[in-house]
């Protein structure tokens, strides 16, 4: 075991990771227990006291305790583990090597999760502040510089100077569209109309992505500041927040901390003795991916259904209450006392030429470190799955990656080092979109991952136009022919042919990008679909009734995990000699082919 | 007579829940909320309490009680099961553990079993990839299920009576 | 402010769509989901056409674009006419018991399709909703979503608020919304009503809410006899004649 030097400090913390994935894996119970085991205890050096954090972005090795300043990392941490905890490493200073971090693919064990290489490449900007301050506490955000950008805007600032500095920046939204924040504001600057509101969408119906949740749960005054800095710009009254509504963790710290802000007079009248009065209402969603769309998403505030209308007239000019309006994502607005406190040219510092600055991925699927990942545009996505990511789940075979959720395409292998920034993936057929990264490989099939994702879409529709609503239930109907083995060689030209009228005419920017995942498999990974039609074949054995699987004998080693985990008792063997999967009984779950260690399941 | 009293108190509840909005059209959708919260579905007297209330007609409320997922207009199970069904989850699996569910209660995604025991539902992401695929019972999560994990929770709450 | 339309050179003010300025100048775009009396809804996009401002050109739909700039607008571009021939296509699936639908498969000459139901016949257009809505009875609206969404009253049940104006089955350009009248009364969206005769020739002409909202909206203005429209008209035109005769 190895010492740890205490750097003479004058208390420690203990973070406890209380993000979405770590309460799941029980981090309450011991963050609970850790309190009991803290209270009254006099036997420690220094003052010790718990802290109950946002996600760390390492949900995989949750439920994740760290301790300050120490710079300790443990994983997997139960409440049984807490009394261990506290004699070994609080009382004796001693590390517990069980609960340390374990690179998956160097066996190596870390001391802190900073060294990791899932940590080493980030670069962290919109998630400063999570995992290292209690969300729950404004003299947290404080104690890290929070709320100095607006004392900065408002008393060394005009209105413009913010602008002109947003623009510097060269901030592009990080809600999708990529479309530069500093022109919004500006334009709606310019509008002659008032009252003007500002609007943070944090509705995140992308199936696929949590990032705008971590920061709304994990650091809830990055949010308000950035909107009170753009409502002094642009001289609003009133801003909302637009939250979905399962995310009931980021509501509650969201409350919390705007009667904090009212309380230490950033919000309300007269903030900070000048002239801008300004509050913020929590709106929660309704449960409908189309109202991340702007338009639908004023319309649901409205209090109607959340139908989008045609853009021609930007919200910016006629926007909630056909007022102007500015609407920014979650990830945008945290990334603006940033621009304001450091200045646009050190913002403008990291990132391409087009698109500036960091973005947040939540990097999930087949691989092997699953997170919140946050680097500089710019990076690849060798660098980001490979190195940040670890690789492959299980040594398989990576076949693609997924961007920009139902309205983004999927990647092969041959693109991976594109440097991903907002123009790069457009040109690849897919998107930035809000920042989902799903890594996929050979047991994935890409004719059922756009049927699900054509599927998740003819639900999600608004359904008010034609080519959106009609045109996907075309879609959907071929795509799910072709998964069960009766699709034709025409369906492709009729798939290709409807796709572009969706793309052209439908009314918003959903049905638009709906066509996206079946284009881009089209072209990237037409083979399959071919295997699909003419030989009645899913090559993944996804699609269950083209699959058949079997045991590859010289493979396999008889050591029966497959036979165990089959839910069906299809698998049959005996131990040490060749197993047989009996089709008649076999369900085709997958789960021999997921188990197997030797790859010697196979699909026929 | 249980009925009737039944009846009051839940007029009552409606009464309470809506008038604790002002009467705006913009609260409808938080009044349907905290209706559905309440009542686990939004029962018809309901609805046609929230459109007097904000001045609305009834079939504007009708249509956004049918649009947002939020909303059931028949009461759900005792035990709700929300099987995620994001990307994530999804490409590791969780439809063969919807197939599974049908398999062992018989119900379909949006169904609920005739003895009111079990509604399924499935649910665009949760926020938990990483522990993907993701079922939720009753709030509470299982990270990381598989066929055999599900036979075993469904066993568990079929056990368990409120 | 100028702007051309499939070369043509129109006067438009700023502000109209491009819809009403081609109408007004006598060209014709077709259009499922348009009437005069509500506007543009961008439902059913029939209408787009291309428009090109400084070099760059776009799709959009003439029916809700406002005109705020110089343009160039054509109506009838290859790409404009695939989109029609597959949208036309995409509601022939949808609503294959339409006549009108079965008459643009045809005139549009497109492709076999497999419909979802074939006794379907309601293209989703929205003009019945907007129609209820115009009437001030706000009886029905879109439920669900999706490639789920329809046409109906609250809980598909008879609505308080219809008055059997059949305003809405009036307006239906396919013929969707059933109405049935017999023996004085009139069945529509799972109610029946009693029908008003006309006093003029004694026809059922329409039912009693709606009379007697007329009565009294028109209580001020005009006598409140119940008469039809076809004899409210040869009454006028009776009056009117002998105005002229005055004026003669
Ligand atoms: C179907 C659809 C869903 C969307 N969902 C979201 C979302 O969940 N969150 C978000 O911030 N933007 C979403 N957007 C993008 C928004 O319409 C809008 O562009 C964005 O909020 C603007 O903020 P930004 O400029 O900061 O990105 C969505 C767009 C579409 C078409
Ligand atoms: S494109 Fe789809 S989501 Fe957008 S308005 Fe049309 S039907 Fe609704
Ligand atoms: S019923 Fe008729 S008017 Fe109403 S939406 Fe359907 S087609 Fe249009
Ligand atoms: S008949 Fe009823 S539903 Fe139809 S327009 Fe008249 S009031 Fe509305
Ligand atoms: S929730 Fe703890 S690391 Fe994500
Ligand atoms: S007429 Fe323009 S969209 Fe229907």
């Amino acid at each position: 075991m190895i010492k740890h030097q205490v750097n003479n400090p004058e208390e420690r913390m203990i973070l406890v990771c209380c993000g979405t994935g770590c309460l799941a894996n029980g981090s309450g119970a011991v963050y609970e227990e850790l309190c009991r085991a803290l209270e009254g205890n006099d036997r420690y050096q220094v003052k010790t006291f718990a802290k109950a954090t946002g996600c760390n972005g390492l949900c995989e090795k949750g439920p994740l305790v760290k301790i300050m300043p120490d710079d300790i990392t443990y994983c997997h941490v139960q409440a049984e583990d807490v009394s261990e905890i506290v004699e070994e490493t609080l009382i004796k200073g001693e590390l517990i090597k069980r609960l340390m971090y374990r690179d998956p693919a160097t066996k190596q064990y870390y001391r802190s999760h900073h060294d990791t290489d899932f940590y080493k490449k980030q670069h962290k900007v919109a998630l400063r502040n999570i995992g290292e301050i209690d969300p729950a506490q404004v003299q947290d955000y404080l104690e890290r510089g929070g709320y100095q950008a607006l004392e900065k805007a408002i008393k060394t600032m005009t209105p413009e100077e913010v602008i002109e500095e947003v623009l510097n920046a060269g901030l592009r939204g990080r809600g999708g569209g990529g479309f530069p924040t500093g022109l919004k504001w500006k334009a709606c600057a310019a509008t002659d109309k008032q009252p003007r509101y500002v609007i943070c969408n944090g509705d995140e119906g992308d199936p696929g992505a949590f990032m705008d949740r971590s920061i709304l749960e994990g650091d809830p005054h990055t949010v308000l500041e950035g909107l009170i800095i753009c409502a002094y710009a642009i001289g609003a009254s009133m801003g909302y927040i637009y939250v979905r509504d399962e995310y009931d963790l980021a509501v509650k710290n969201l409350t919390t901390a705007i009667k904090d802000a009212r309380k230490c007079g950033y919000l309300g009248r007269n903030i900070l003795g000048s002239s801008l009065s300004f509050d913020i209402e929590i709106v929660r969603g309704g449960g409908a991916f189309v109202c991340g769309e702007e338009t639908a998403l004023i319309n649901s505030i409205q209090g109607n259904v959340g139908e989008p209308w045609d853009k021609y007239i930007f919200p910016t000019e006629k926007g909630l209450w056909e007022q102007p309006t500015v609407i920014n994502n979650v990830e945008t607005w945290a990334n603006v006392p940033v621009i304001i406190n450091a200045g646009s040219d050190k913002f403008a510092s990291i990132g391409t030429e087009g698109s500036k600055g960091t973005k947040v991925f939540s990097l999930v699927g087949k691989v092997v470190n699953t997170g919140l990942v946050e680097v500089p545009m710019g990076t690849t996505l060798r660098e980001i799955i490979f190195e940040i990511g670890g690789g492959i789940q299980k040594g398989r075979q990576f076949k693609a990656v997924q961007t920009g959720g139902p309205s983004g395409g999927c990647i092969p292998e041959k693109l991976l080092d594109l440097p991903v920034d907002f123009d790069t993936l457009s040109q690849a057929g897919s998107m930035m979109g809000s920042g989902g990264l799903i890594v996929m490989d050979d047991r994935t099939c890409m004719v059922e991952v756009a049927r699900y994702y054509v599927n998740f879409l003819a639900g999600e529709s608004c359904g008010k136009c034609v080519p959106c609503r009609e045109g996907i239930s075309l879609l959907l109907d071929i795509l799910t022919r072709i998964c069960e083995g009766k699709g034709k060689l025409e369906d492709l030209d009729l798939l290709e042919s409807m796709s572009k009228t969706i793309q052209q005419a439908a009314l918003c920017a959903l049905g638009r990008t709906a066509p996206n995942p079946v284009l881009s498999t089209l072209q990237y990974f037409r083979d399959e679909y071919l295997e699909h039609i003419n030989n009645h074949r899913c090559p993944a054995g996804v699609c269950k009734e083209l699959t058949e699987f079997y045991i590859d004998p010289e493979l396999c080693n008889g050591c029966g995990r497959c036979r165990r985990k089959c839910p069906a008792d299809a698998v049959t063997g005996e131990k040490k000699k060749a197993h047989e999967i009996d089709l008649s009984k076999c369900i085709t779950c997958g789960e021999c082919i997921n188990n197997c260690k030797f790859q010697a399941v196979k699909v026929k | 007579m249980a009925v009737n009293s039944q009846q009051a108190a839940d007029r009552q509840a409606i009464e309470k829940i809506v008038n604790s909005y002002p009467p705006e059209r913009r609260f409808t959708l938080a009044i349907m909320q905290d209706l559905q919260k309440h009542f686990n579905y939004l029962p018809k007297e309901a609805l046609q309490m929230t459109a007097v209330h904000v001045k609305a007609p009834l079939s504007a409320v009708f249509s956004m009680a049918t649009f947002y997922k939020a909303f059931s207009l028949v009461p759900k199970g005792r035990v709700i099961l929300k099987v995620c069904d994001g990307t994530a989850c999804h490409i590791k699996g969780s439809n063969v553990m919807i197939d599974e569910i049908y398999k062992t209660l018989g119900i379909k995604p949006g169904e609920t079993t005739p003895d009111g025991e079990f509604s399924l539902e499935t649910v665009n992401c949760l926020g938990a990839c990483a522990l993907a695929p993701v079922l939720v019972a009753n709030e509470k999560v299982y990270a990381k299920i598989t066929p055999a994990v599900l036979r075993d929770v469904i066993k568990k709450y079929q056990g368990v009576e409120q | 402010m100028k702007i051309r339309i499939d070369g043509m050179e129109t006067e438009v003010t700023s502000g109209e769509t491009i819809l009403e300025a081609a109408r007004r100048a006598g060209i014709d775009i077709p259009t499922l989901c348009y009437s005069e009396a509500f506007g543009g809804q961008g439902v059913c996009r029939f209408c787009m056409v291309e428009i090109e401002v400084g070099g760059k050109k776009r799709l959009v739909a003439s029916c809700t674009y406002p005109i705020t700039e110089e343009m160039e607008v054509r109506t009838a571009t290859p790409a404009v006419k695939e989109i029609r021939r597959n949208l036309v296509t995409l509601l022939y699936r949808r609503a294959p018991d339409s006549d009108l639908m079965k008459k643009l498969f045809q005139e549009y000459n497109c492709d076999r399709i497999e419909p979802v139901d074939p006794e379907e016949s309601c293209i989703m257009c929205r003009l019945c909703v907007k129609a209820c809505e115009k009437v001030g009875a706000n009886a029905i609206s879109t439920v669900l979503r999706g490639t789920e969404k329809r046409v109906a009253t609250p809980f598909d049940e008879g609505s308080e608020e219809c008055v059997g104006c059949s305003a809405c089955a009036d307006i239906c350009p396919t013929g969707a919304i059933p109405v049935k009248e017999e023996d004085g009364r009139r069945e529509i969206w799972h109610r029946s009503f009693e029908m008003s005769r006309c006093e003029e020739c004694g026809k059922h002409y329409t039912t009693q809410p709606v009379s007697e909202h007329v009565k009294e909206q028109t209580e001020l203005n005009s006598s409140s006899e119940n008469i039809c429209p076809g004899c409210r008209r040869k009454k006028l035109a009776a009056e009117m004649a002998k105005v002229r005769l005055h004026v003669d």
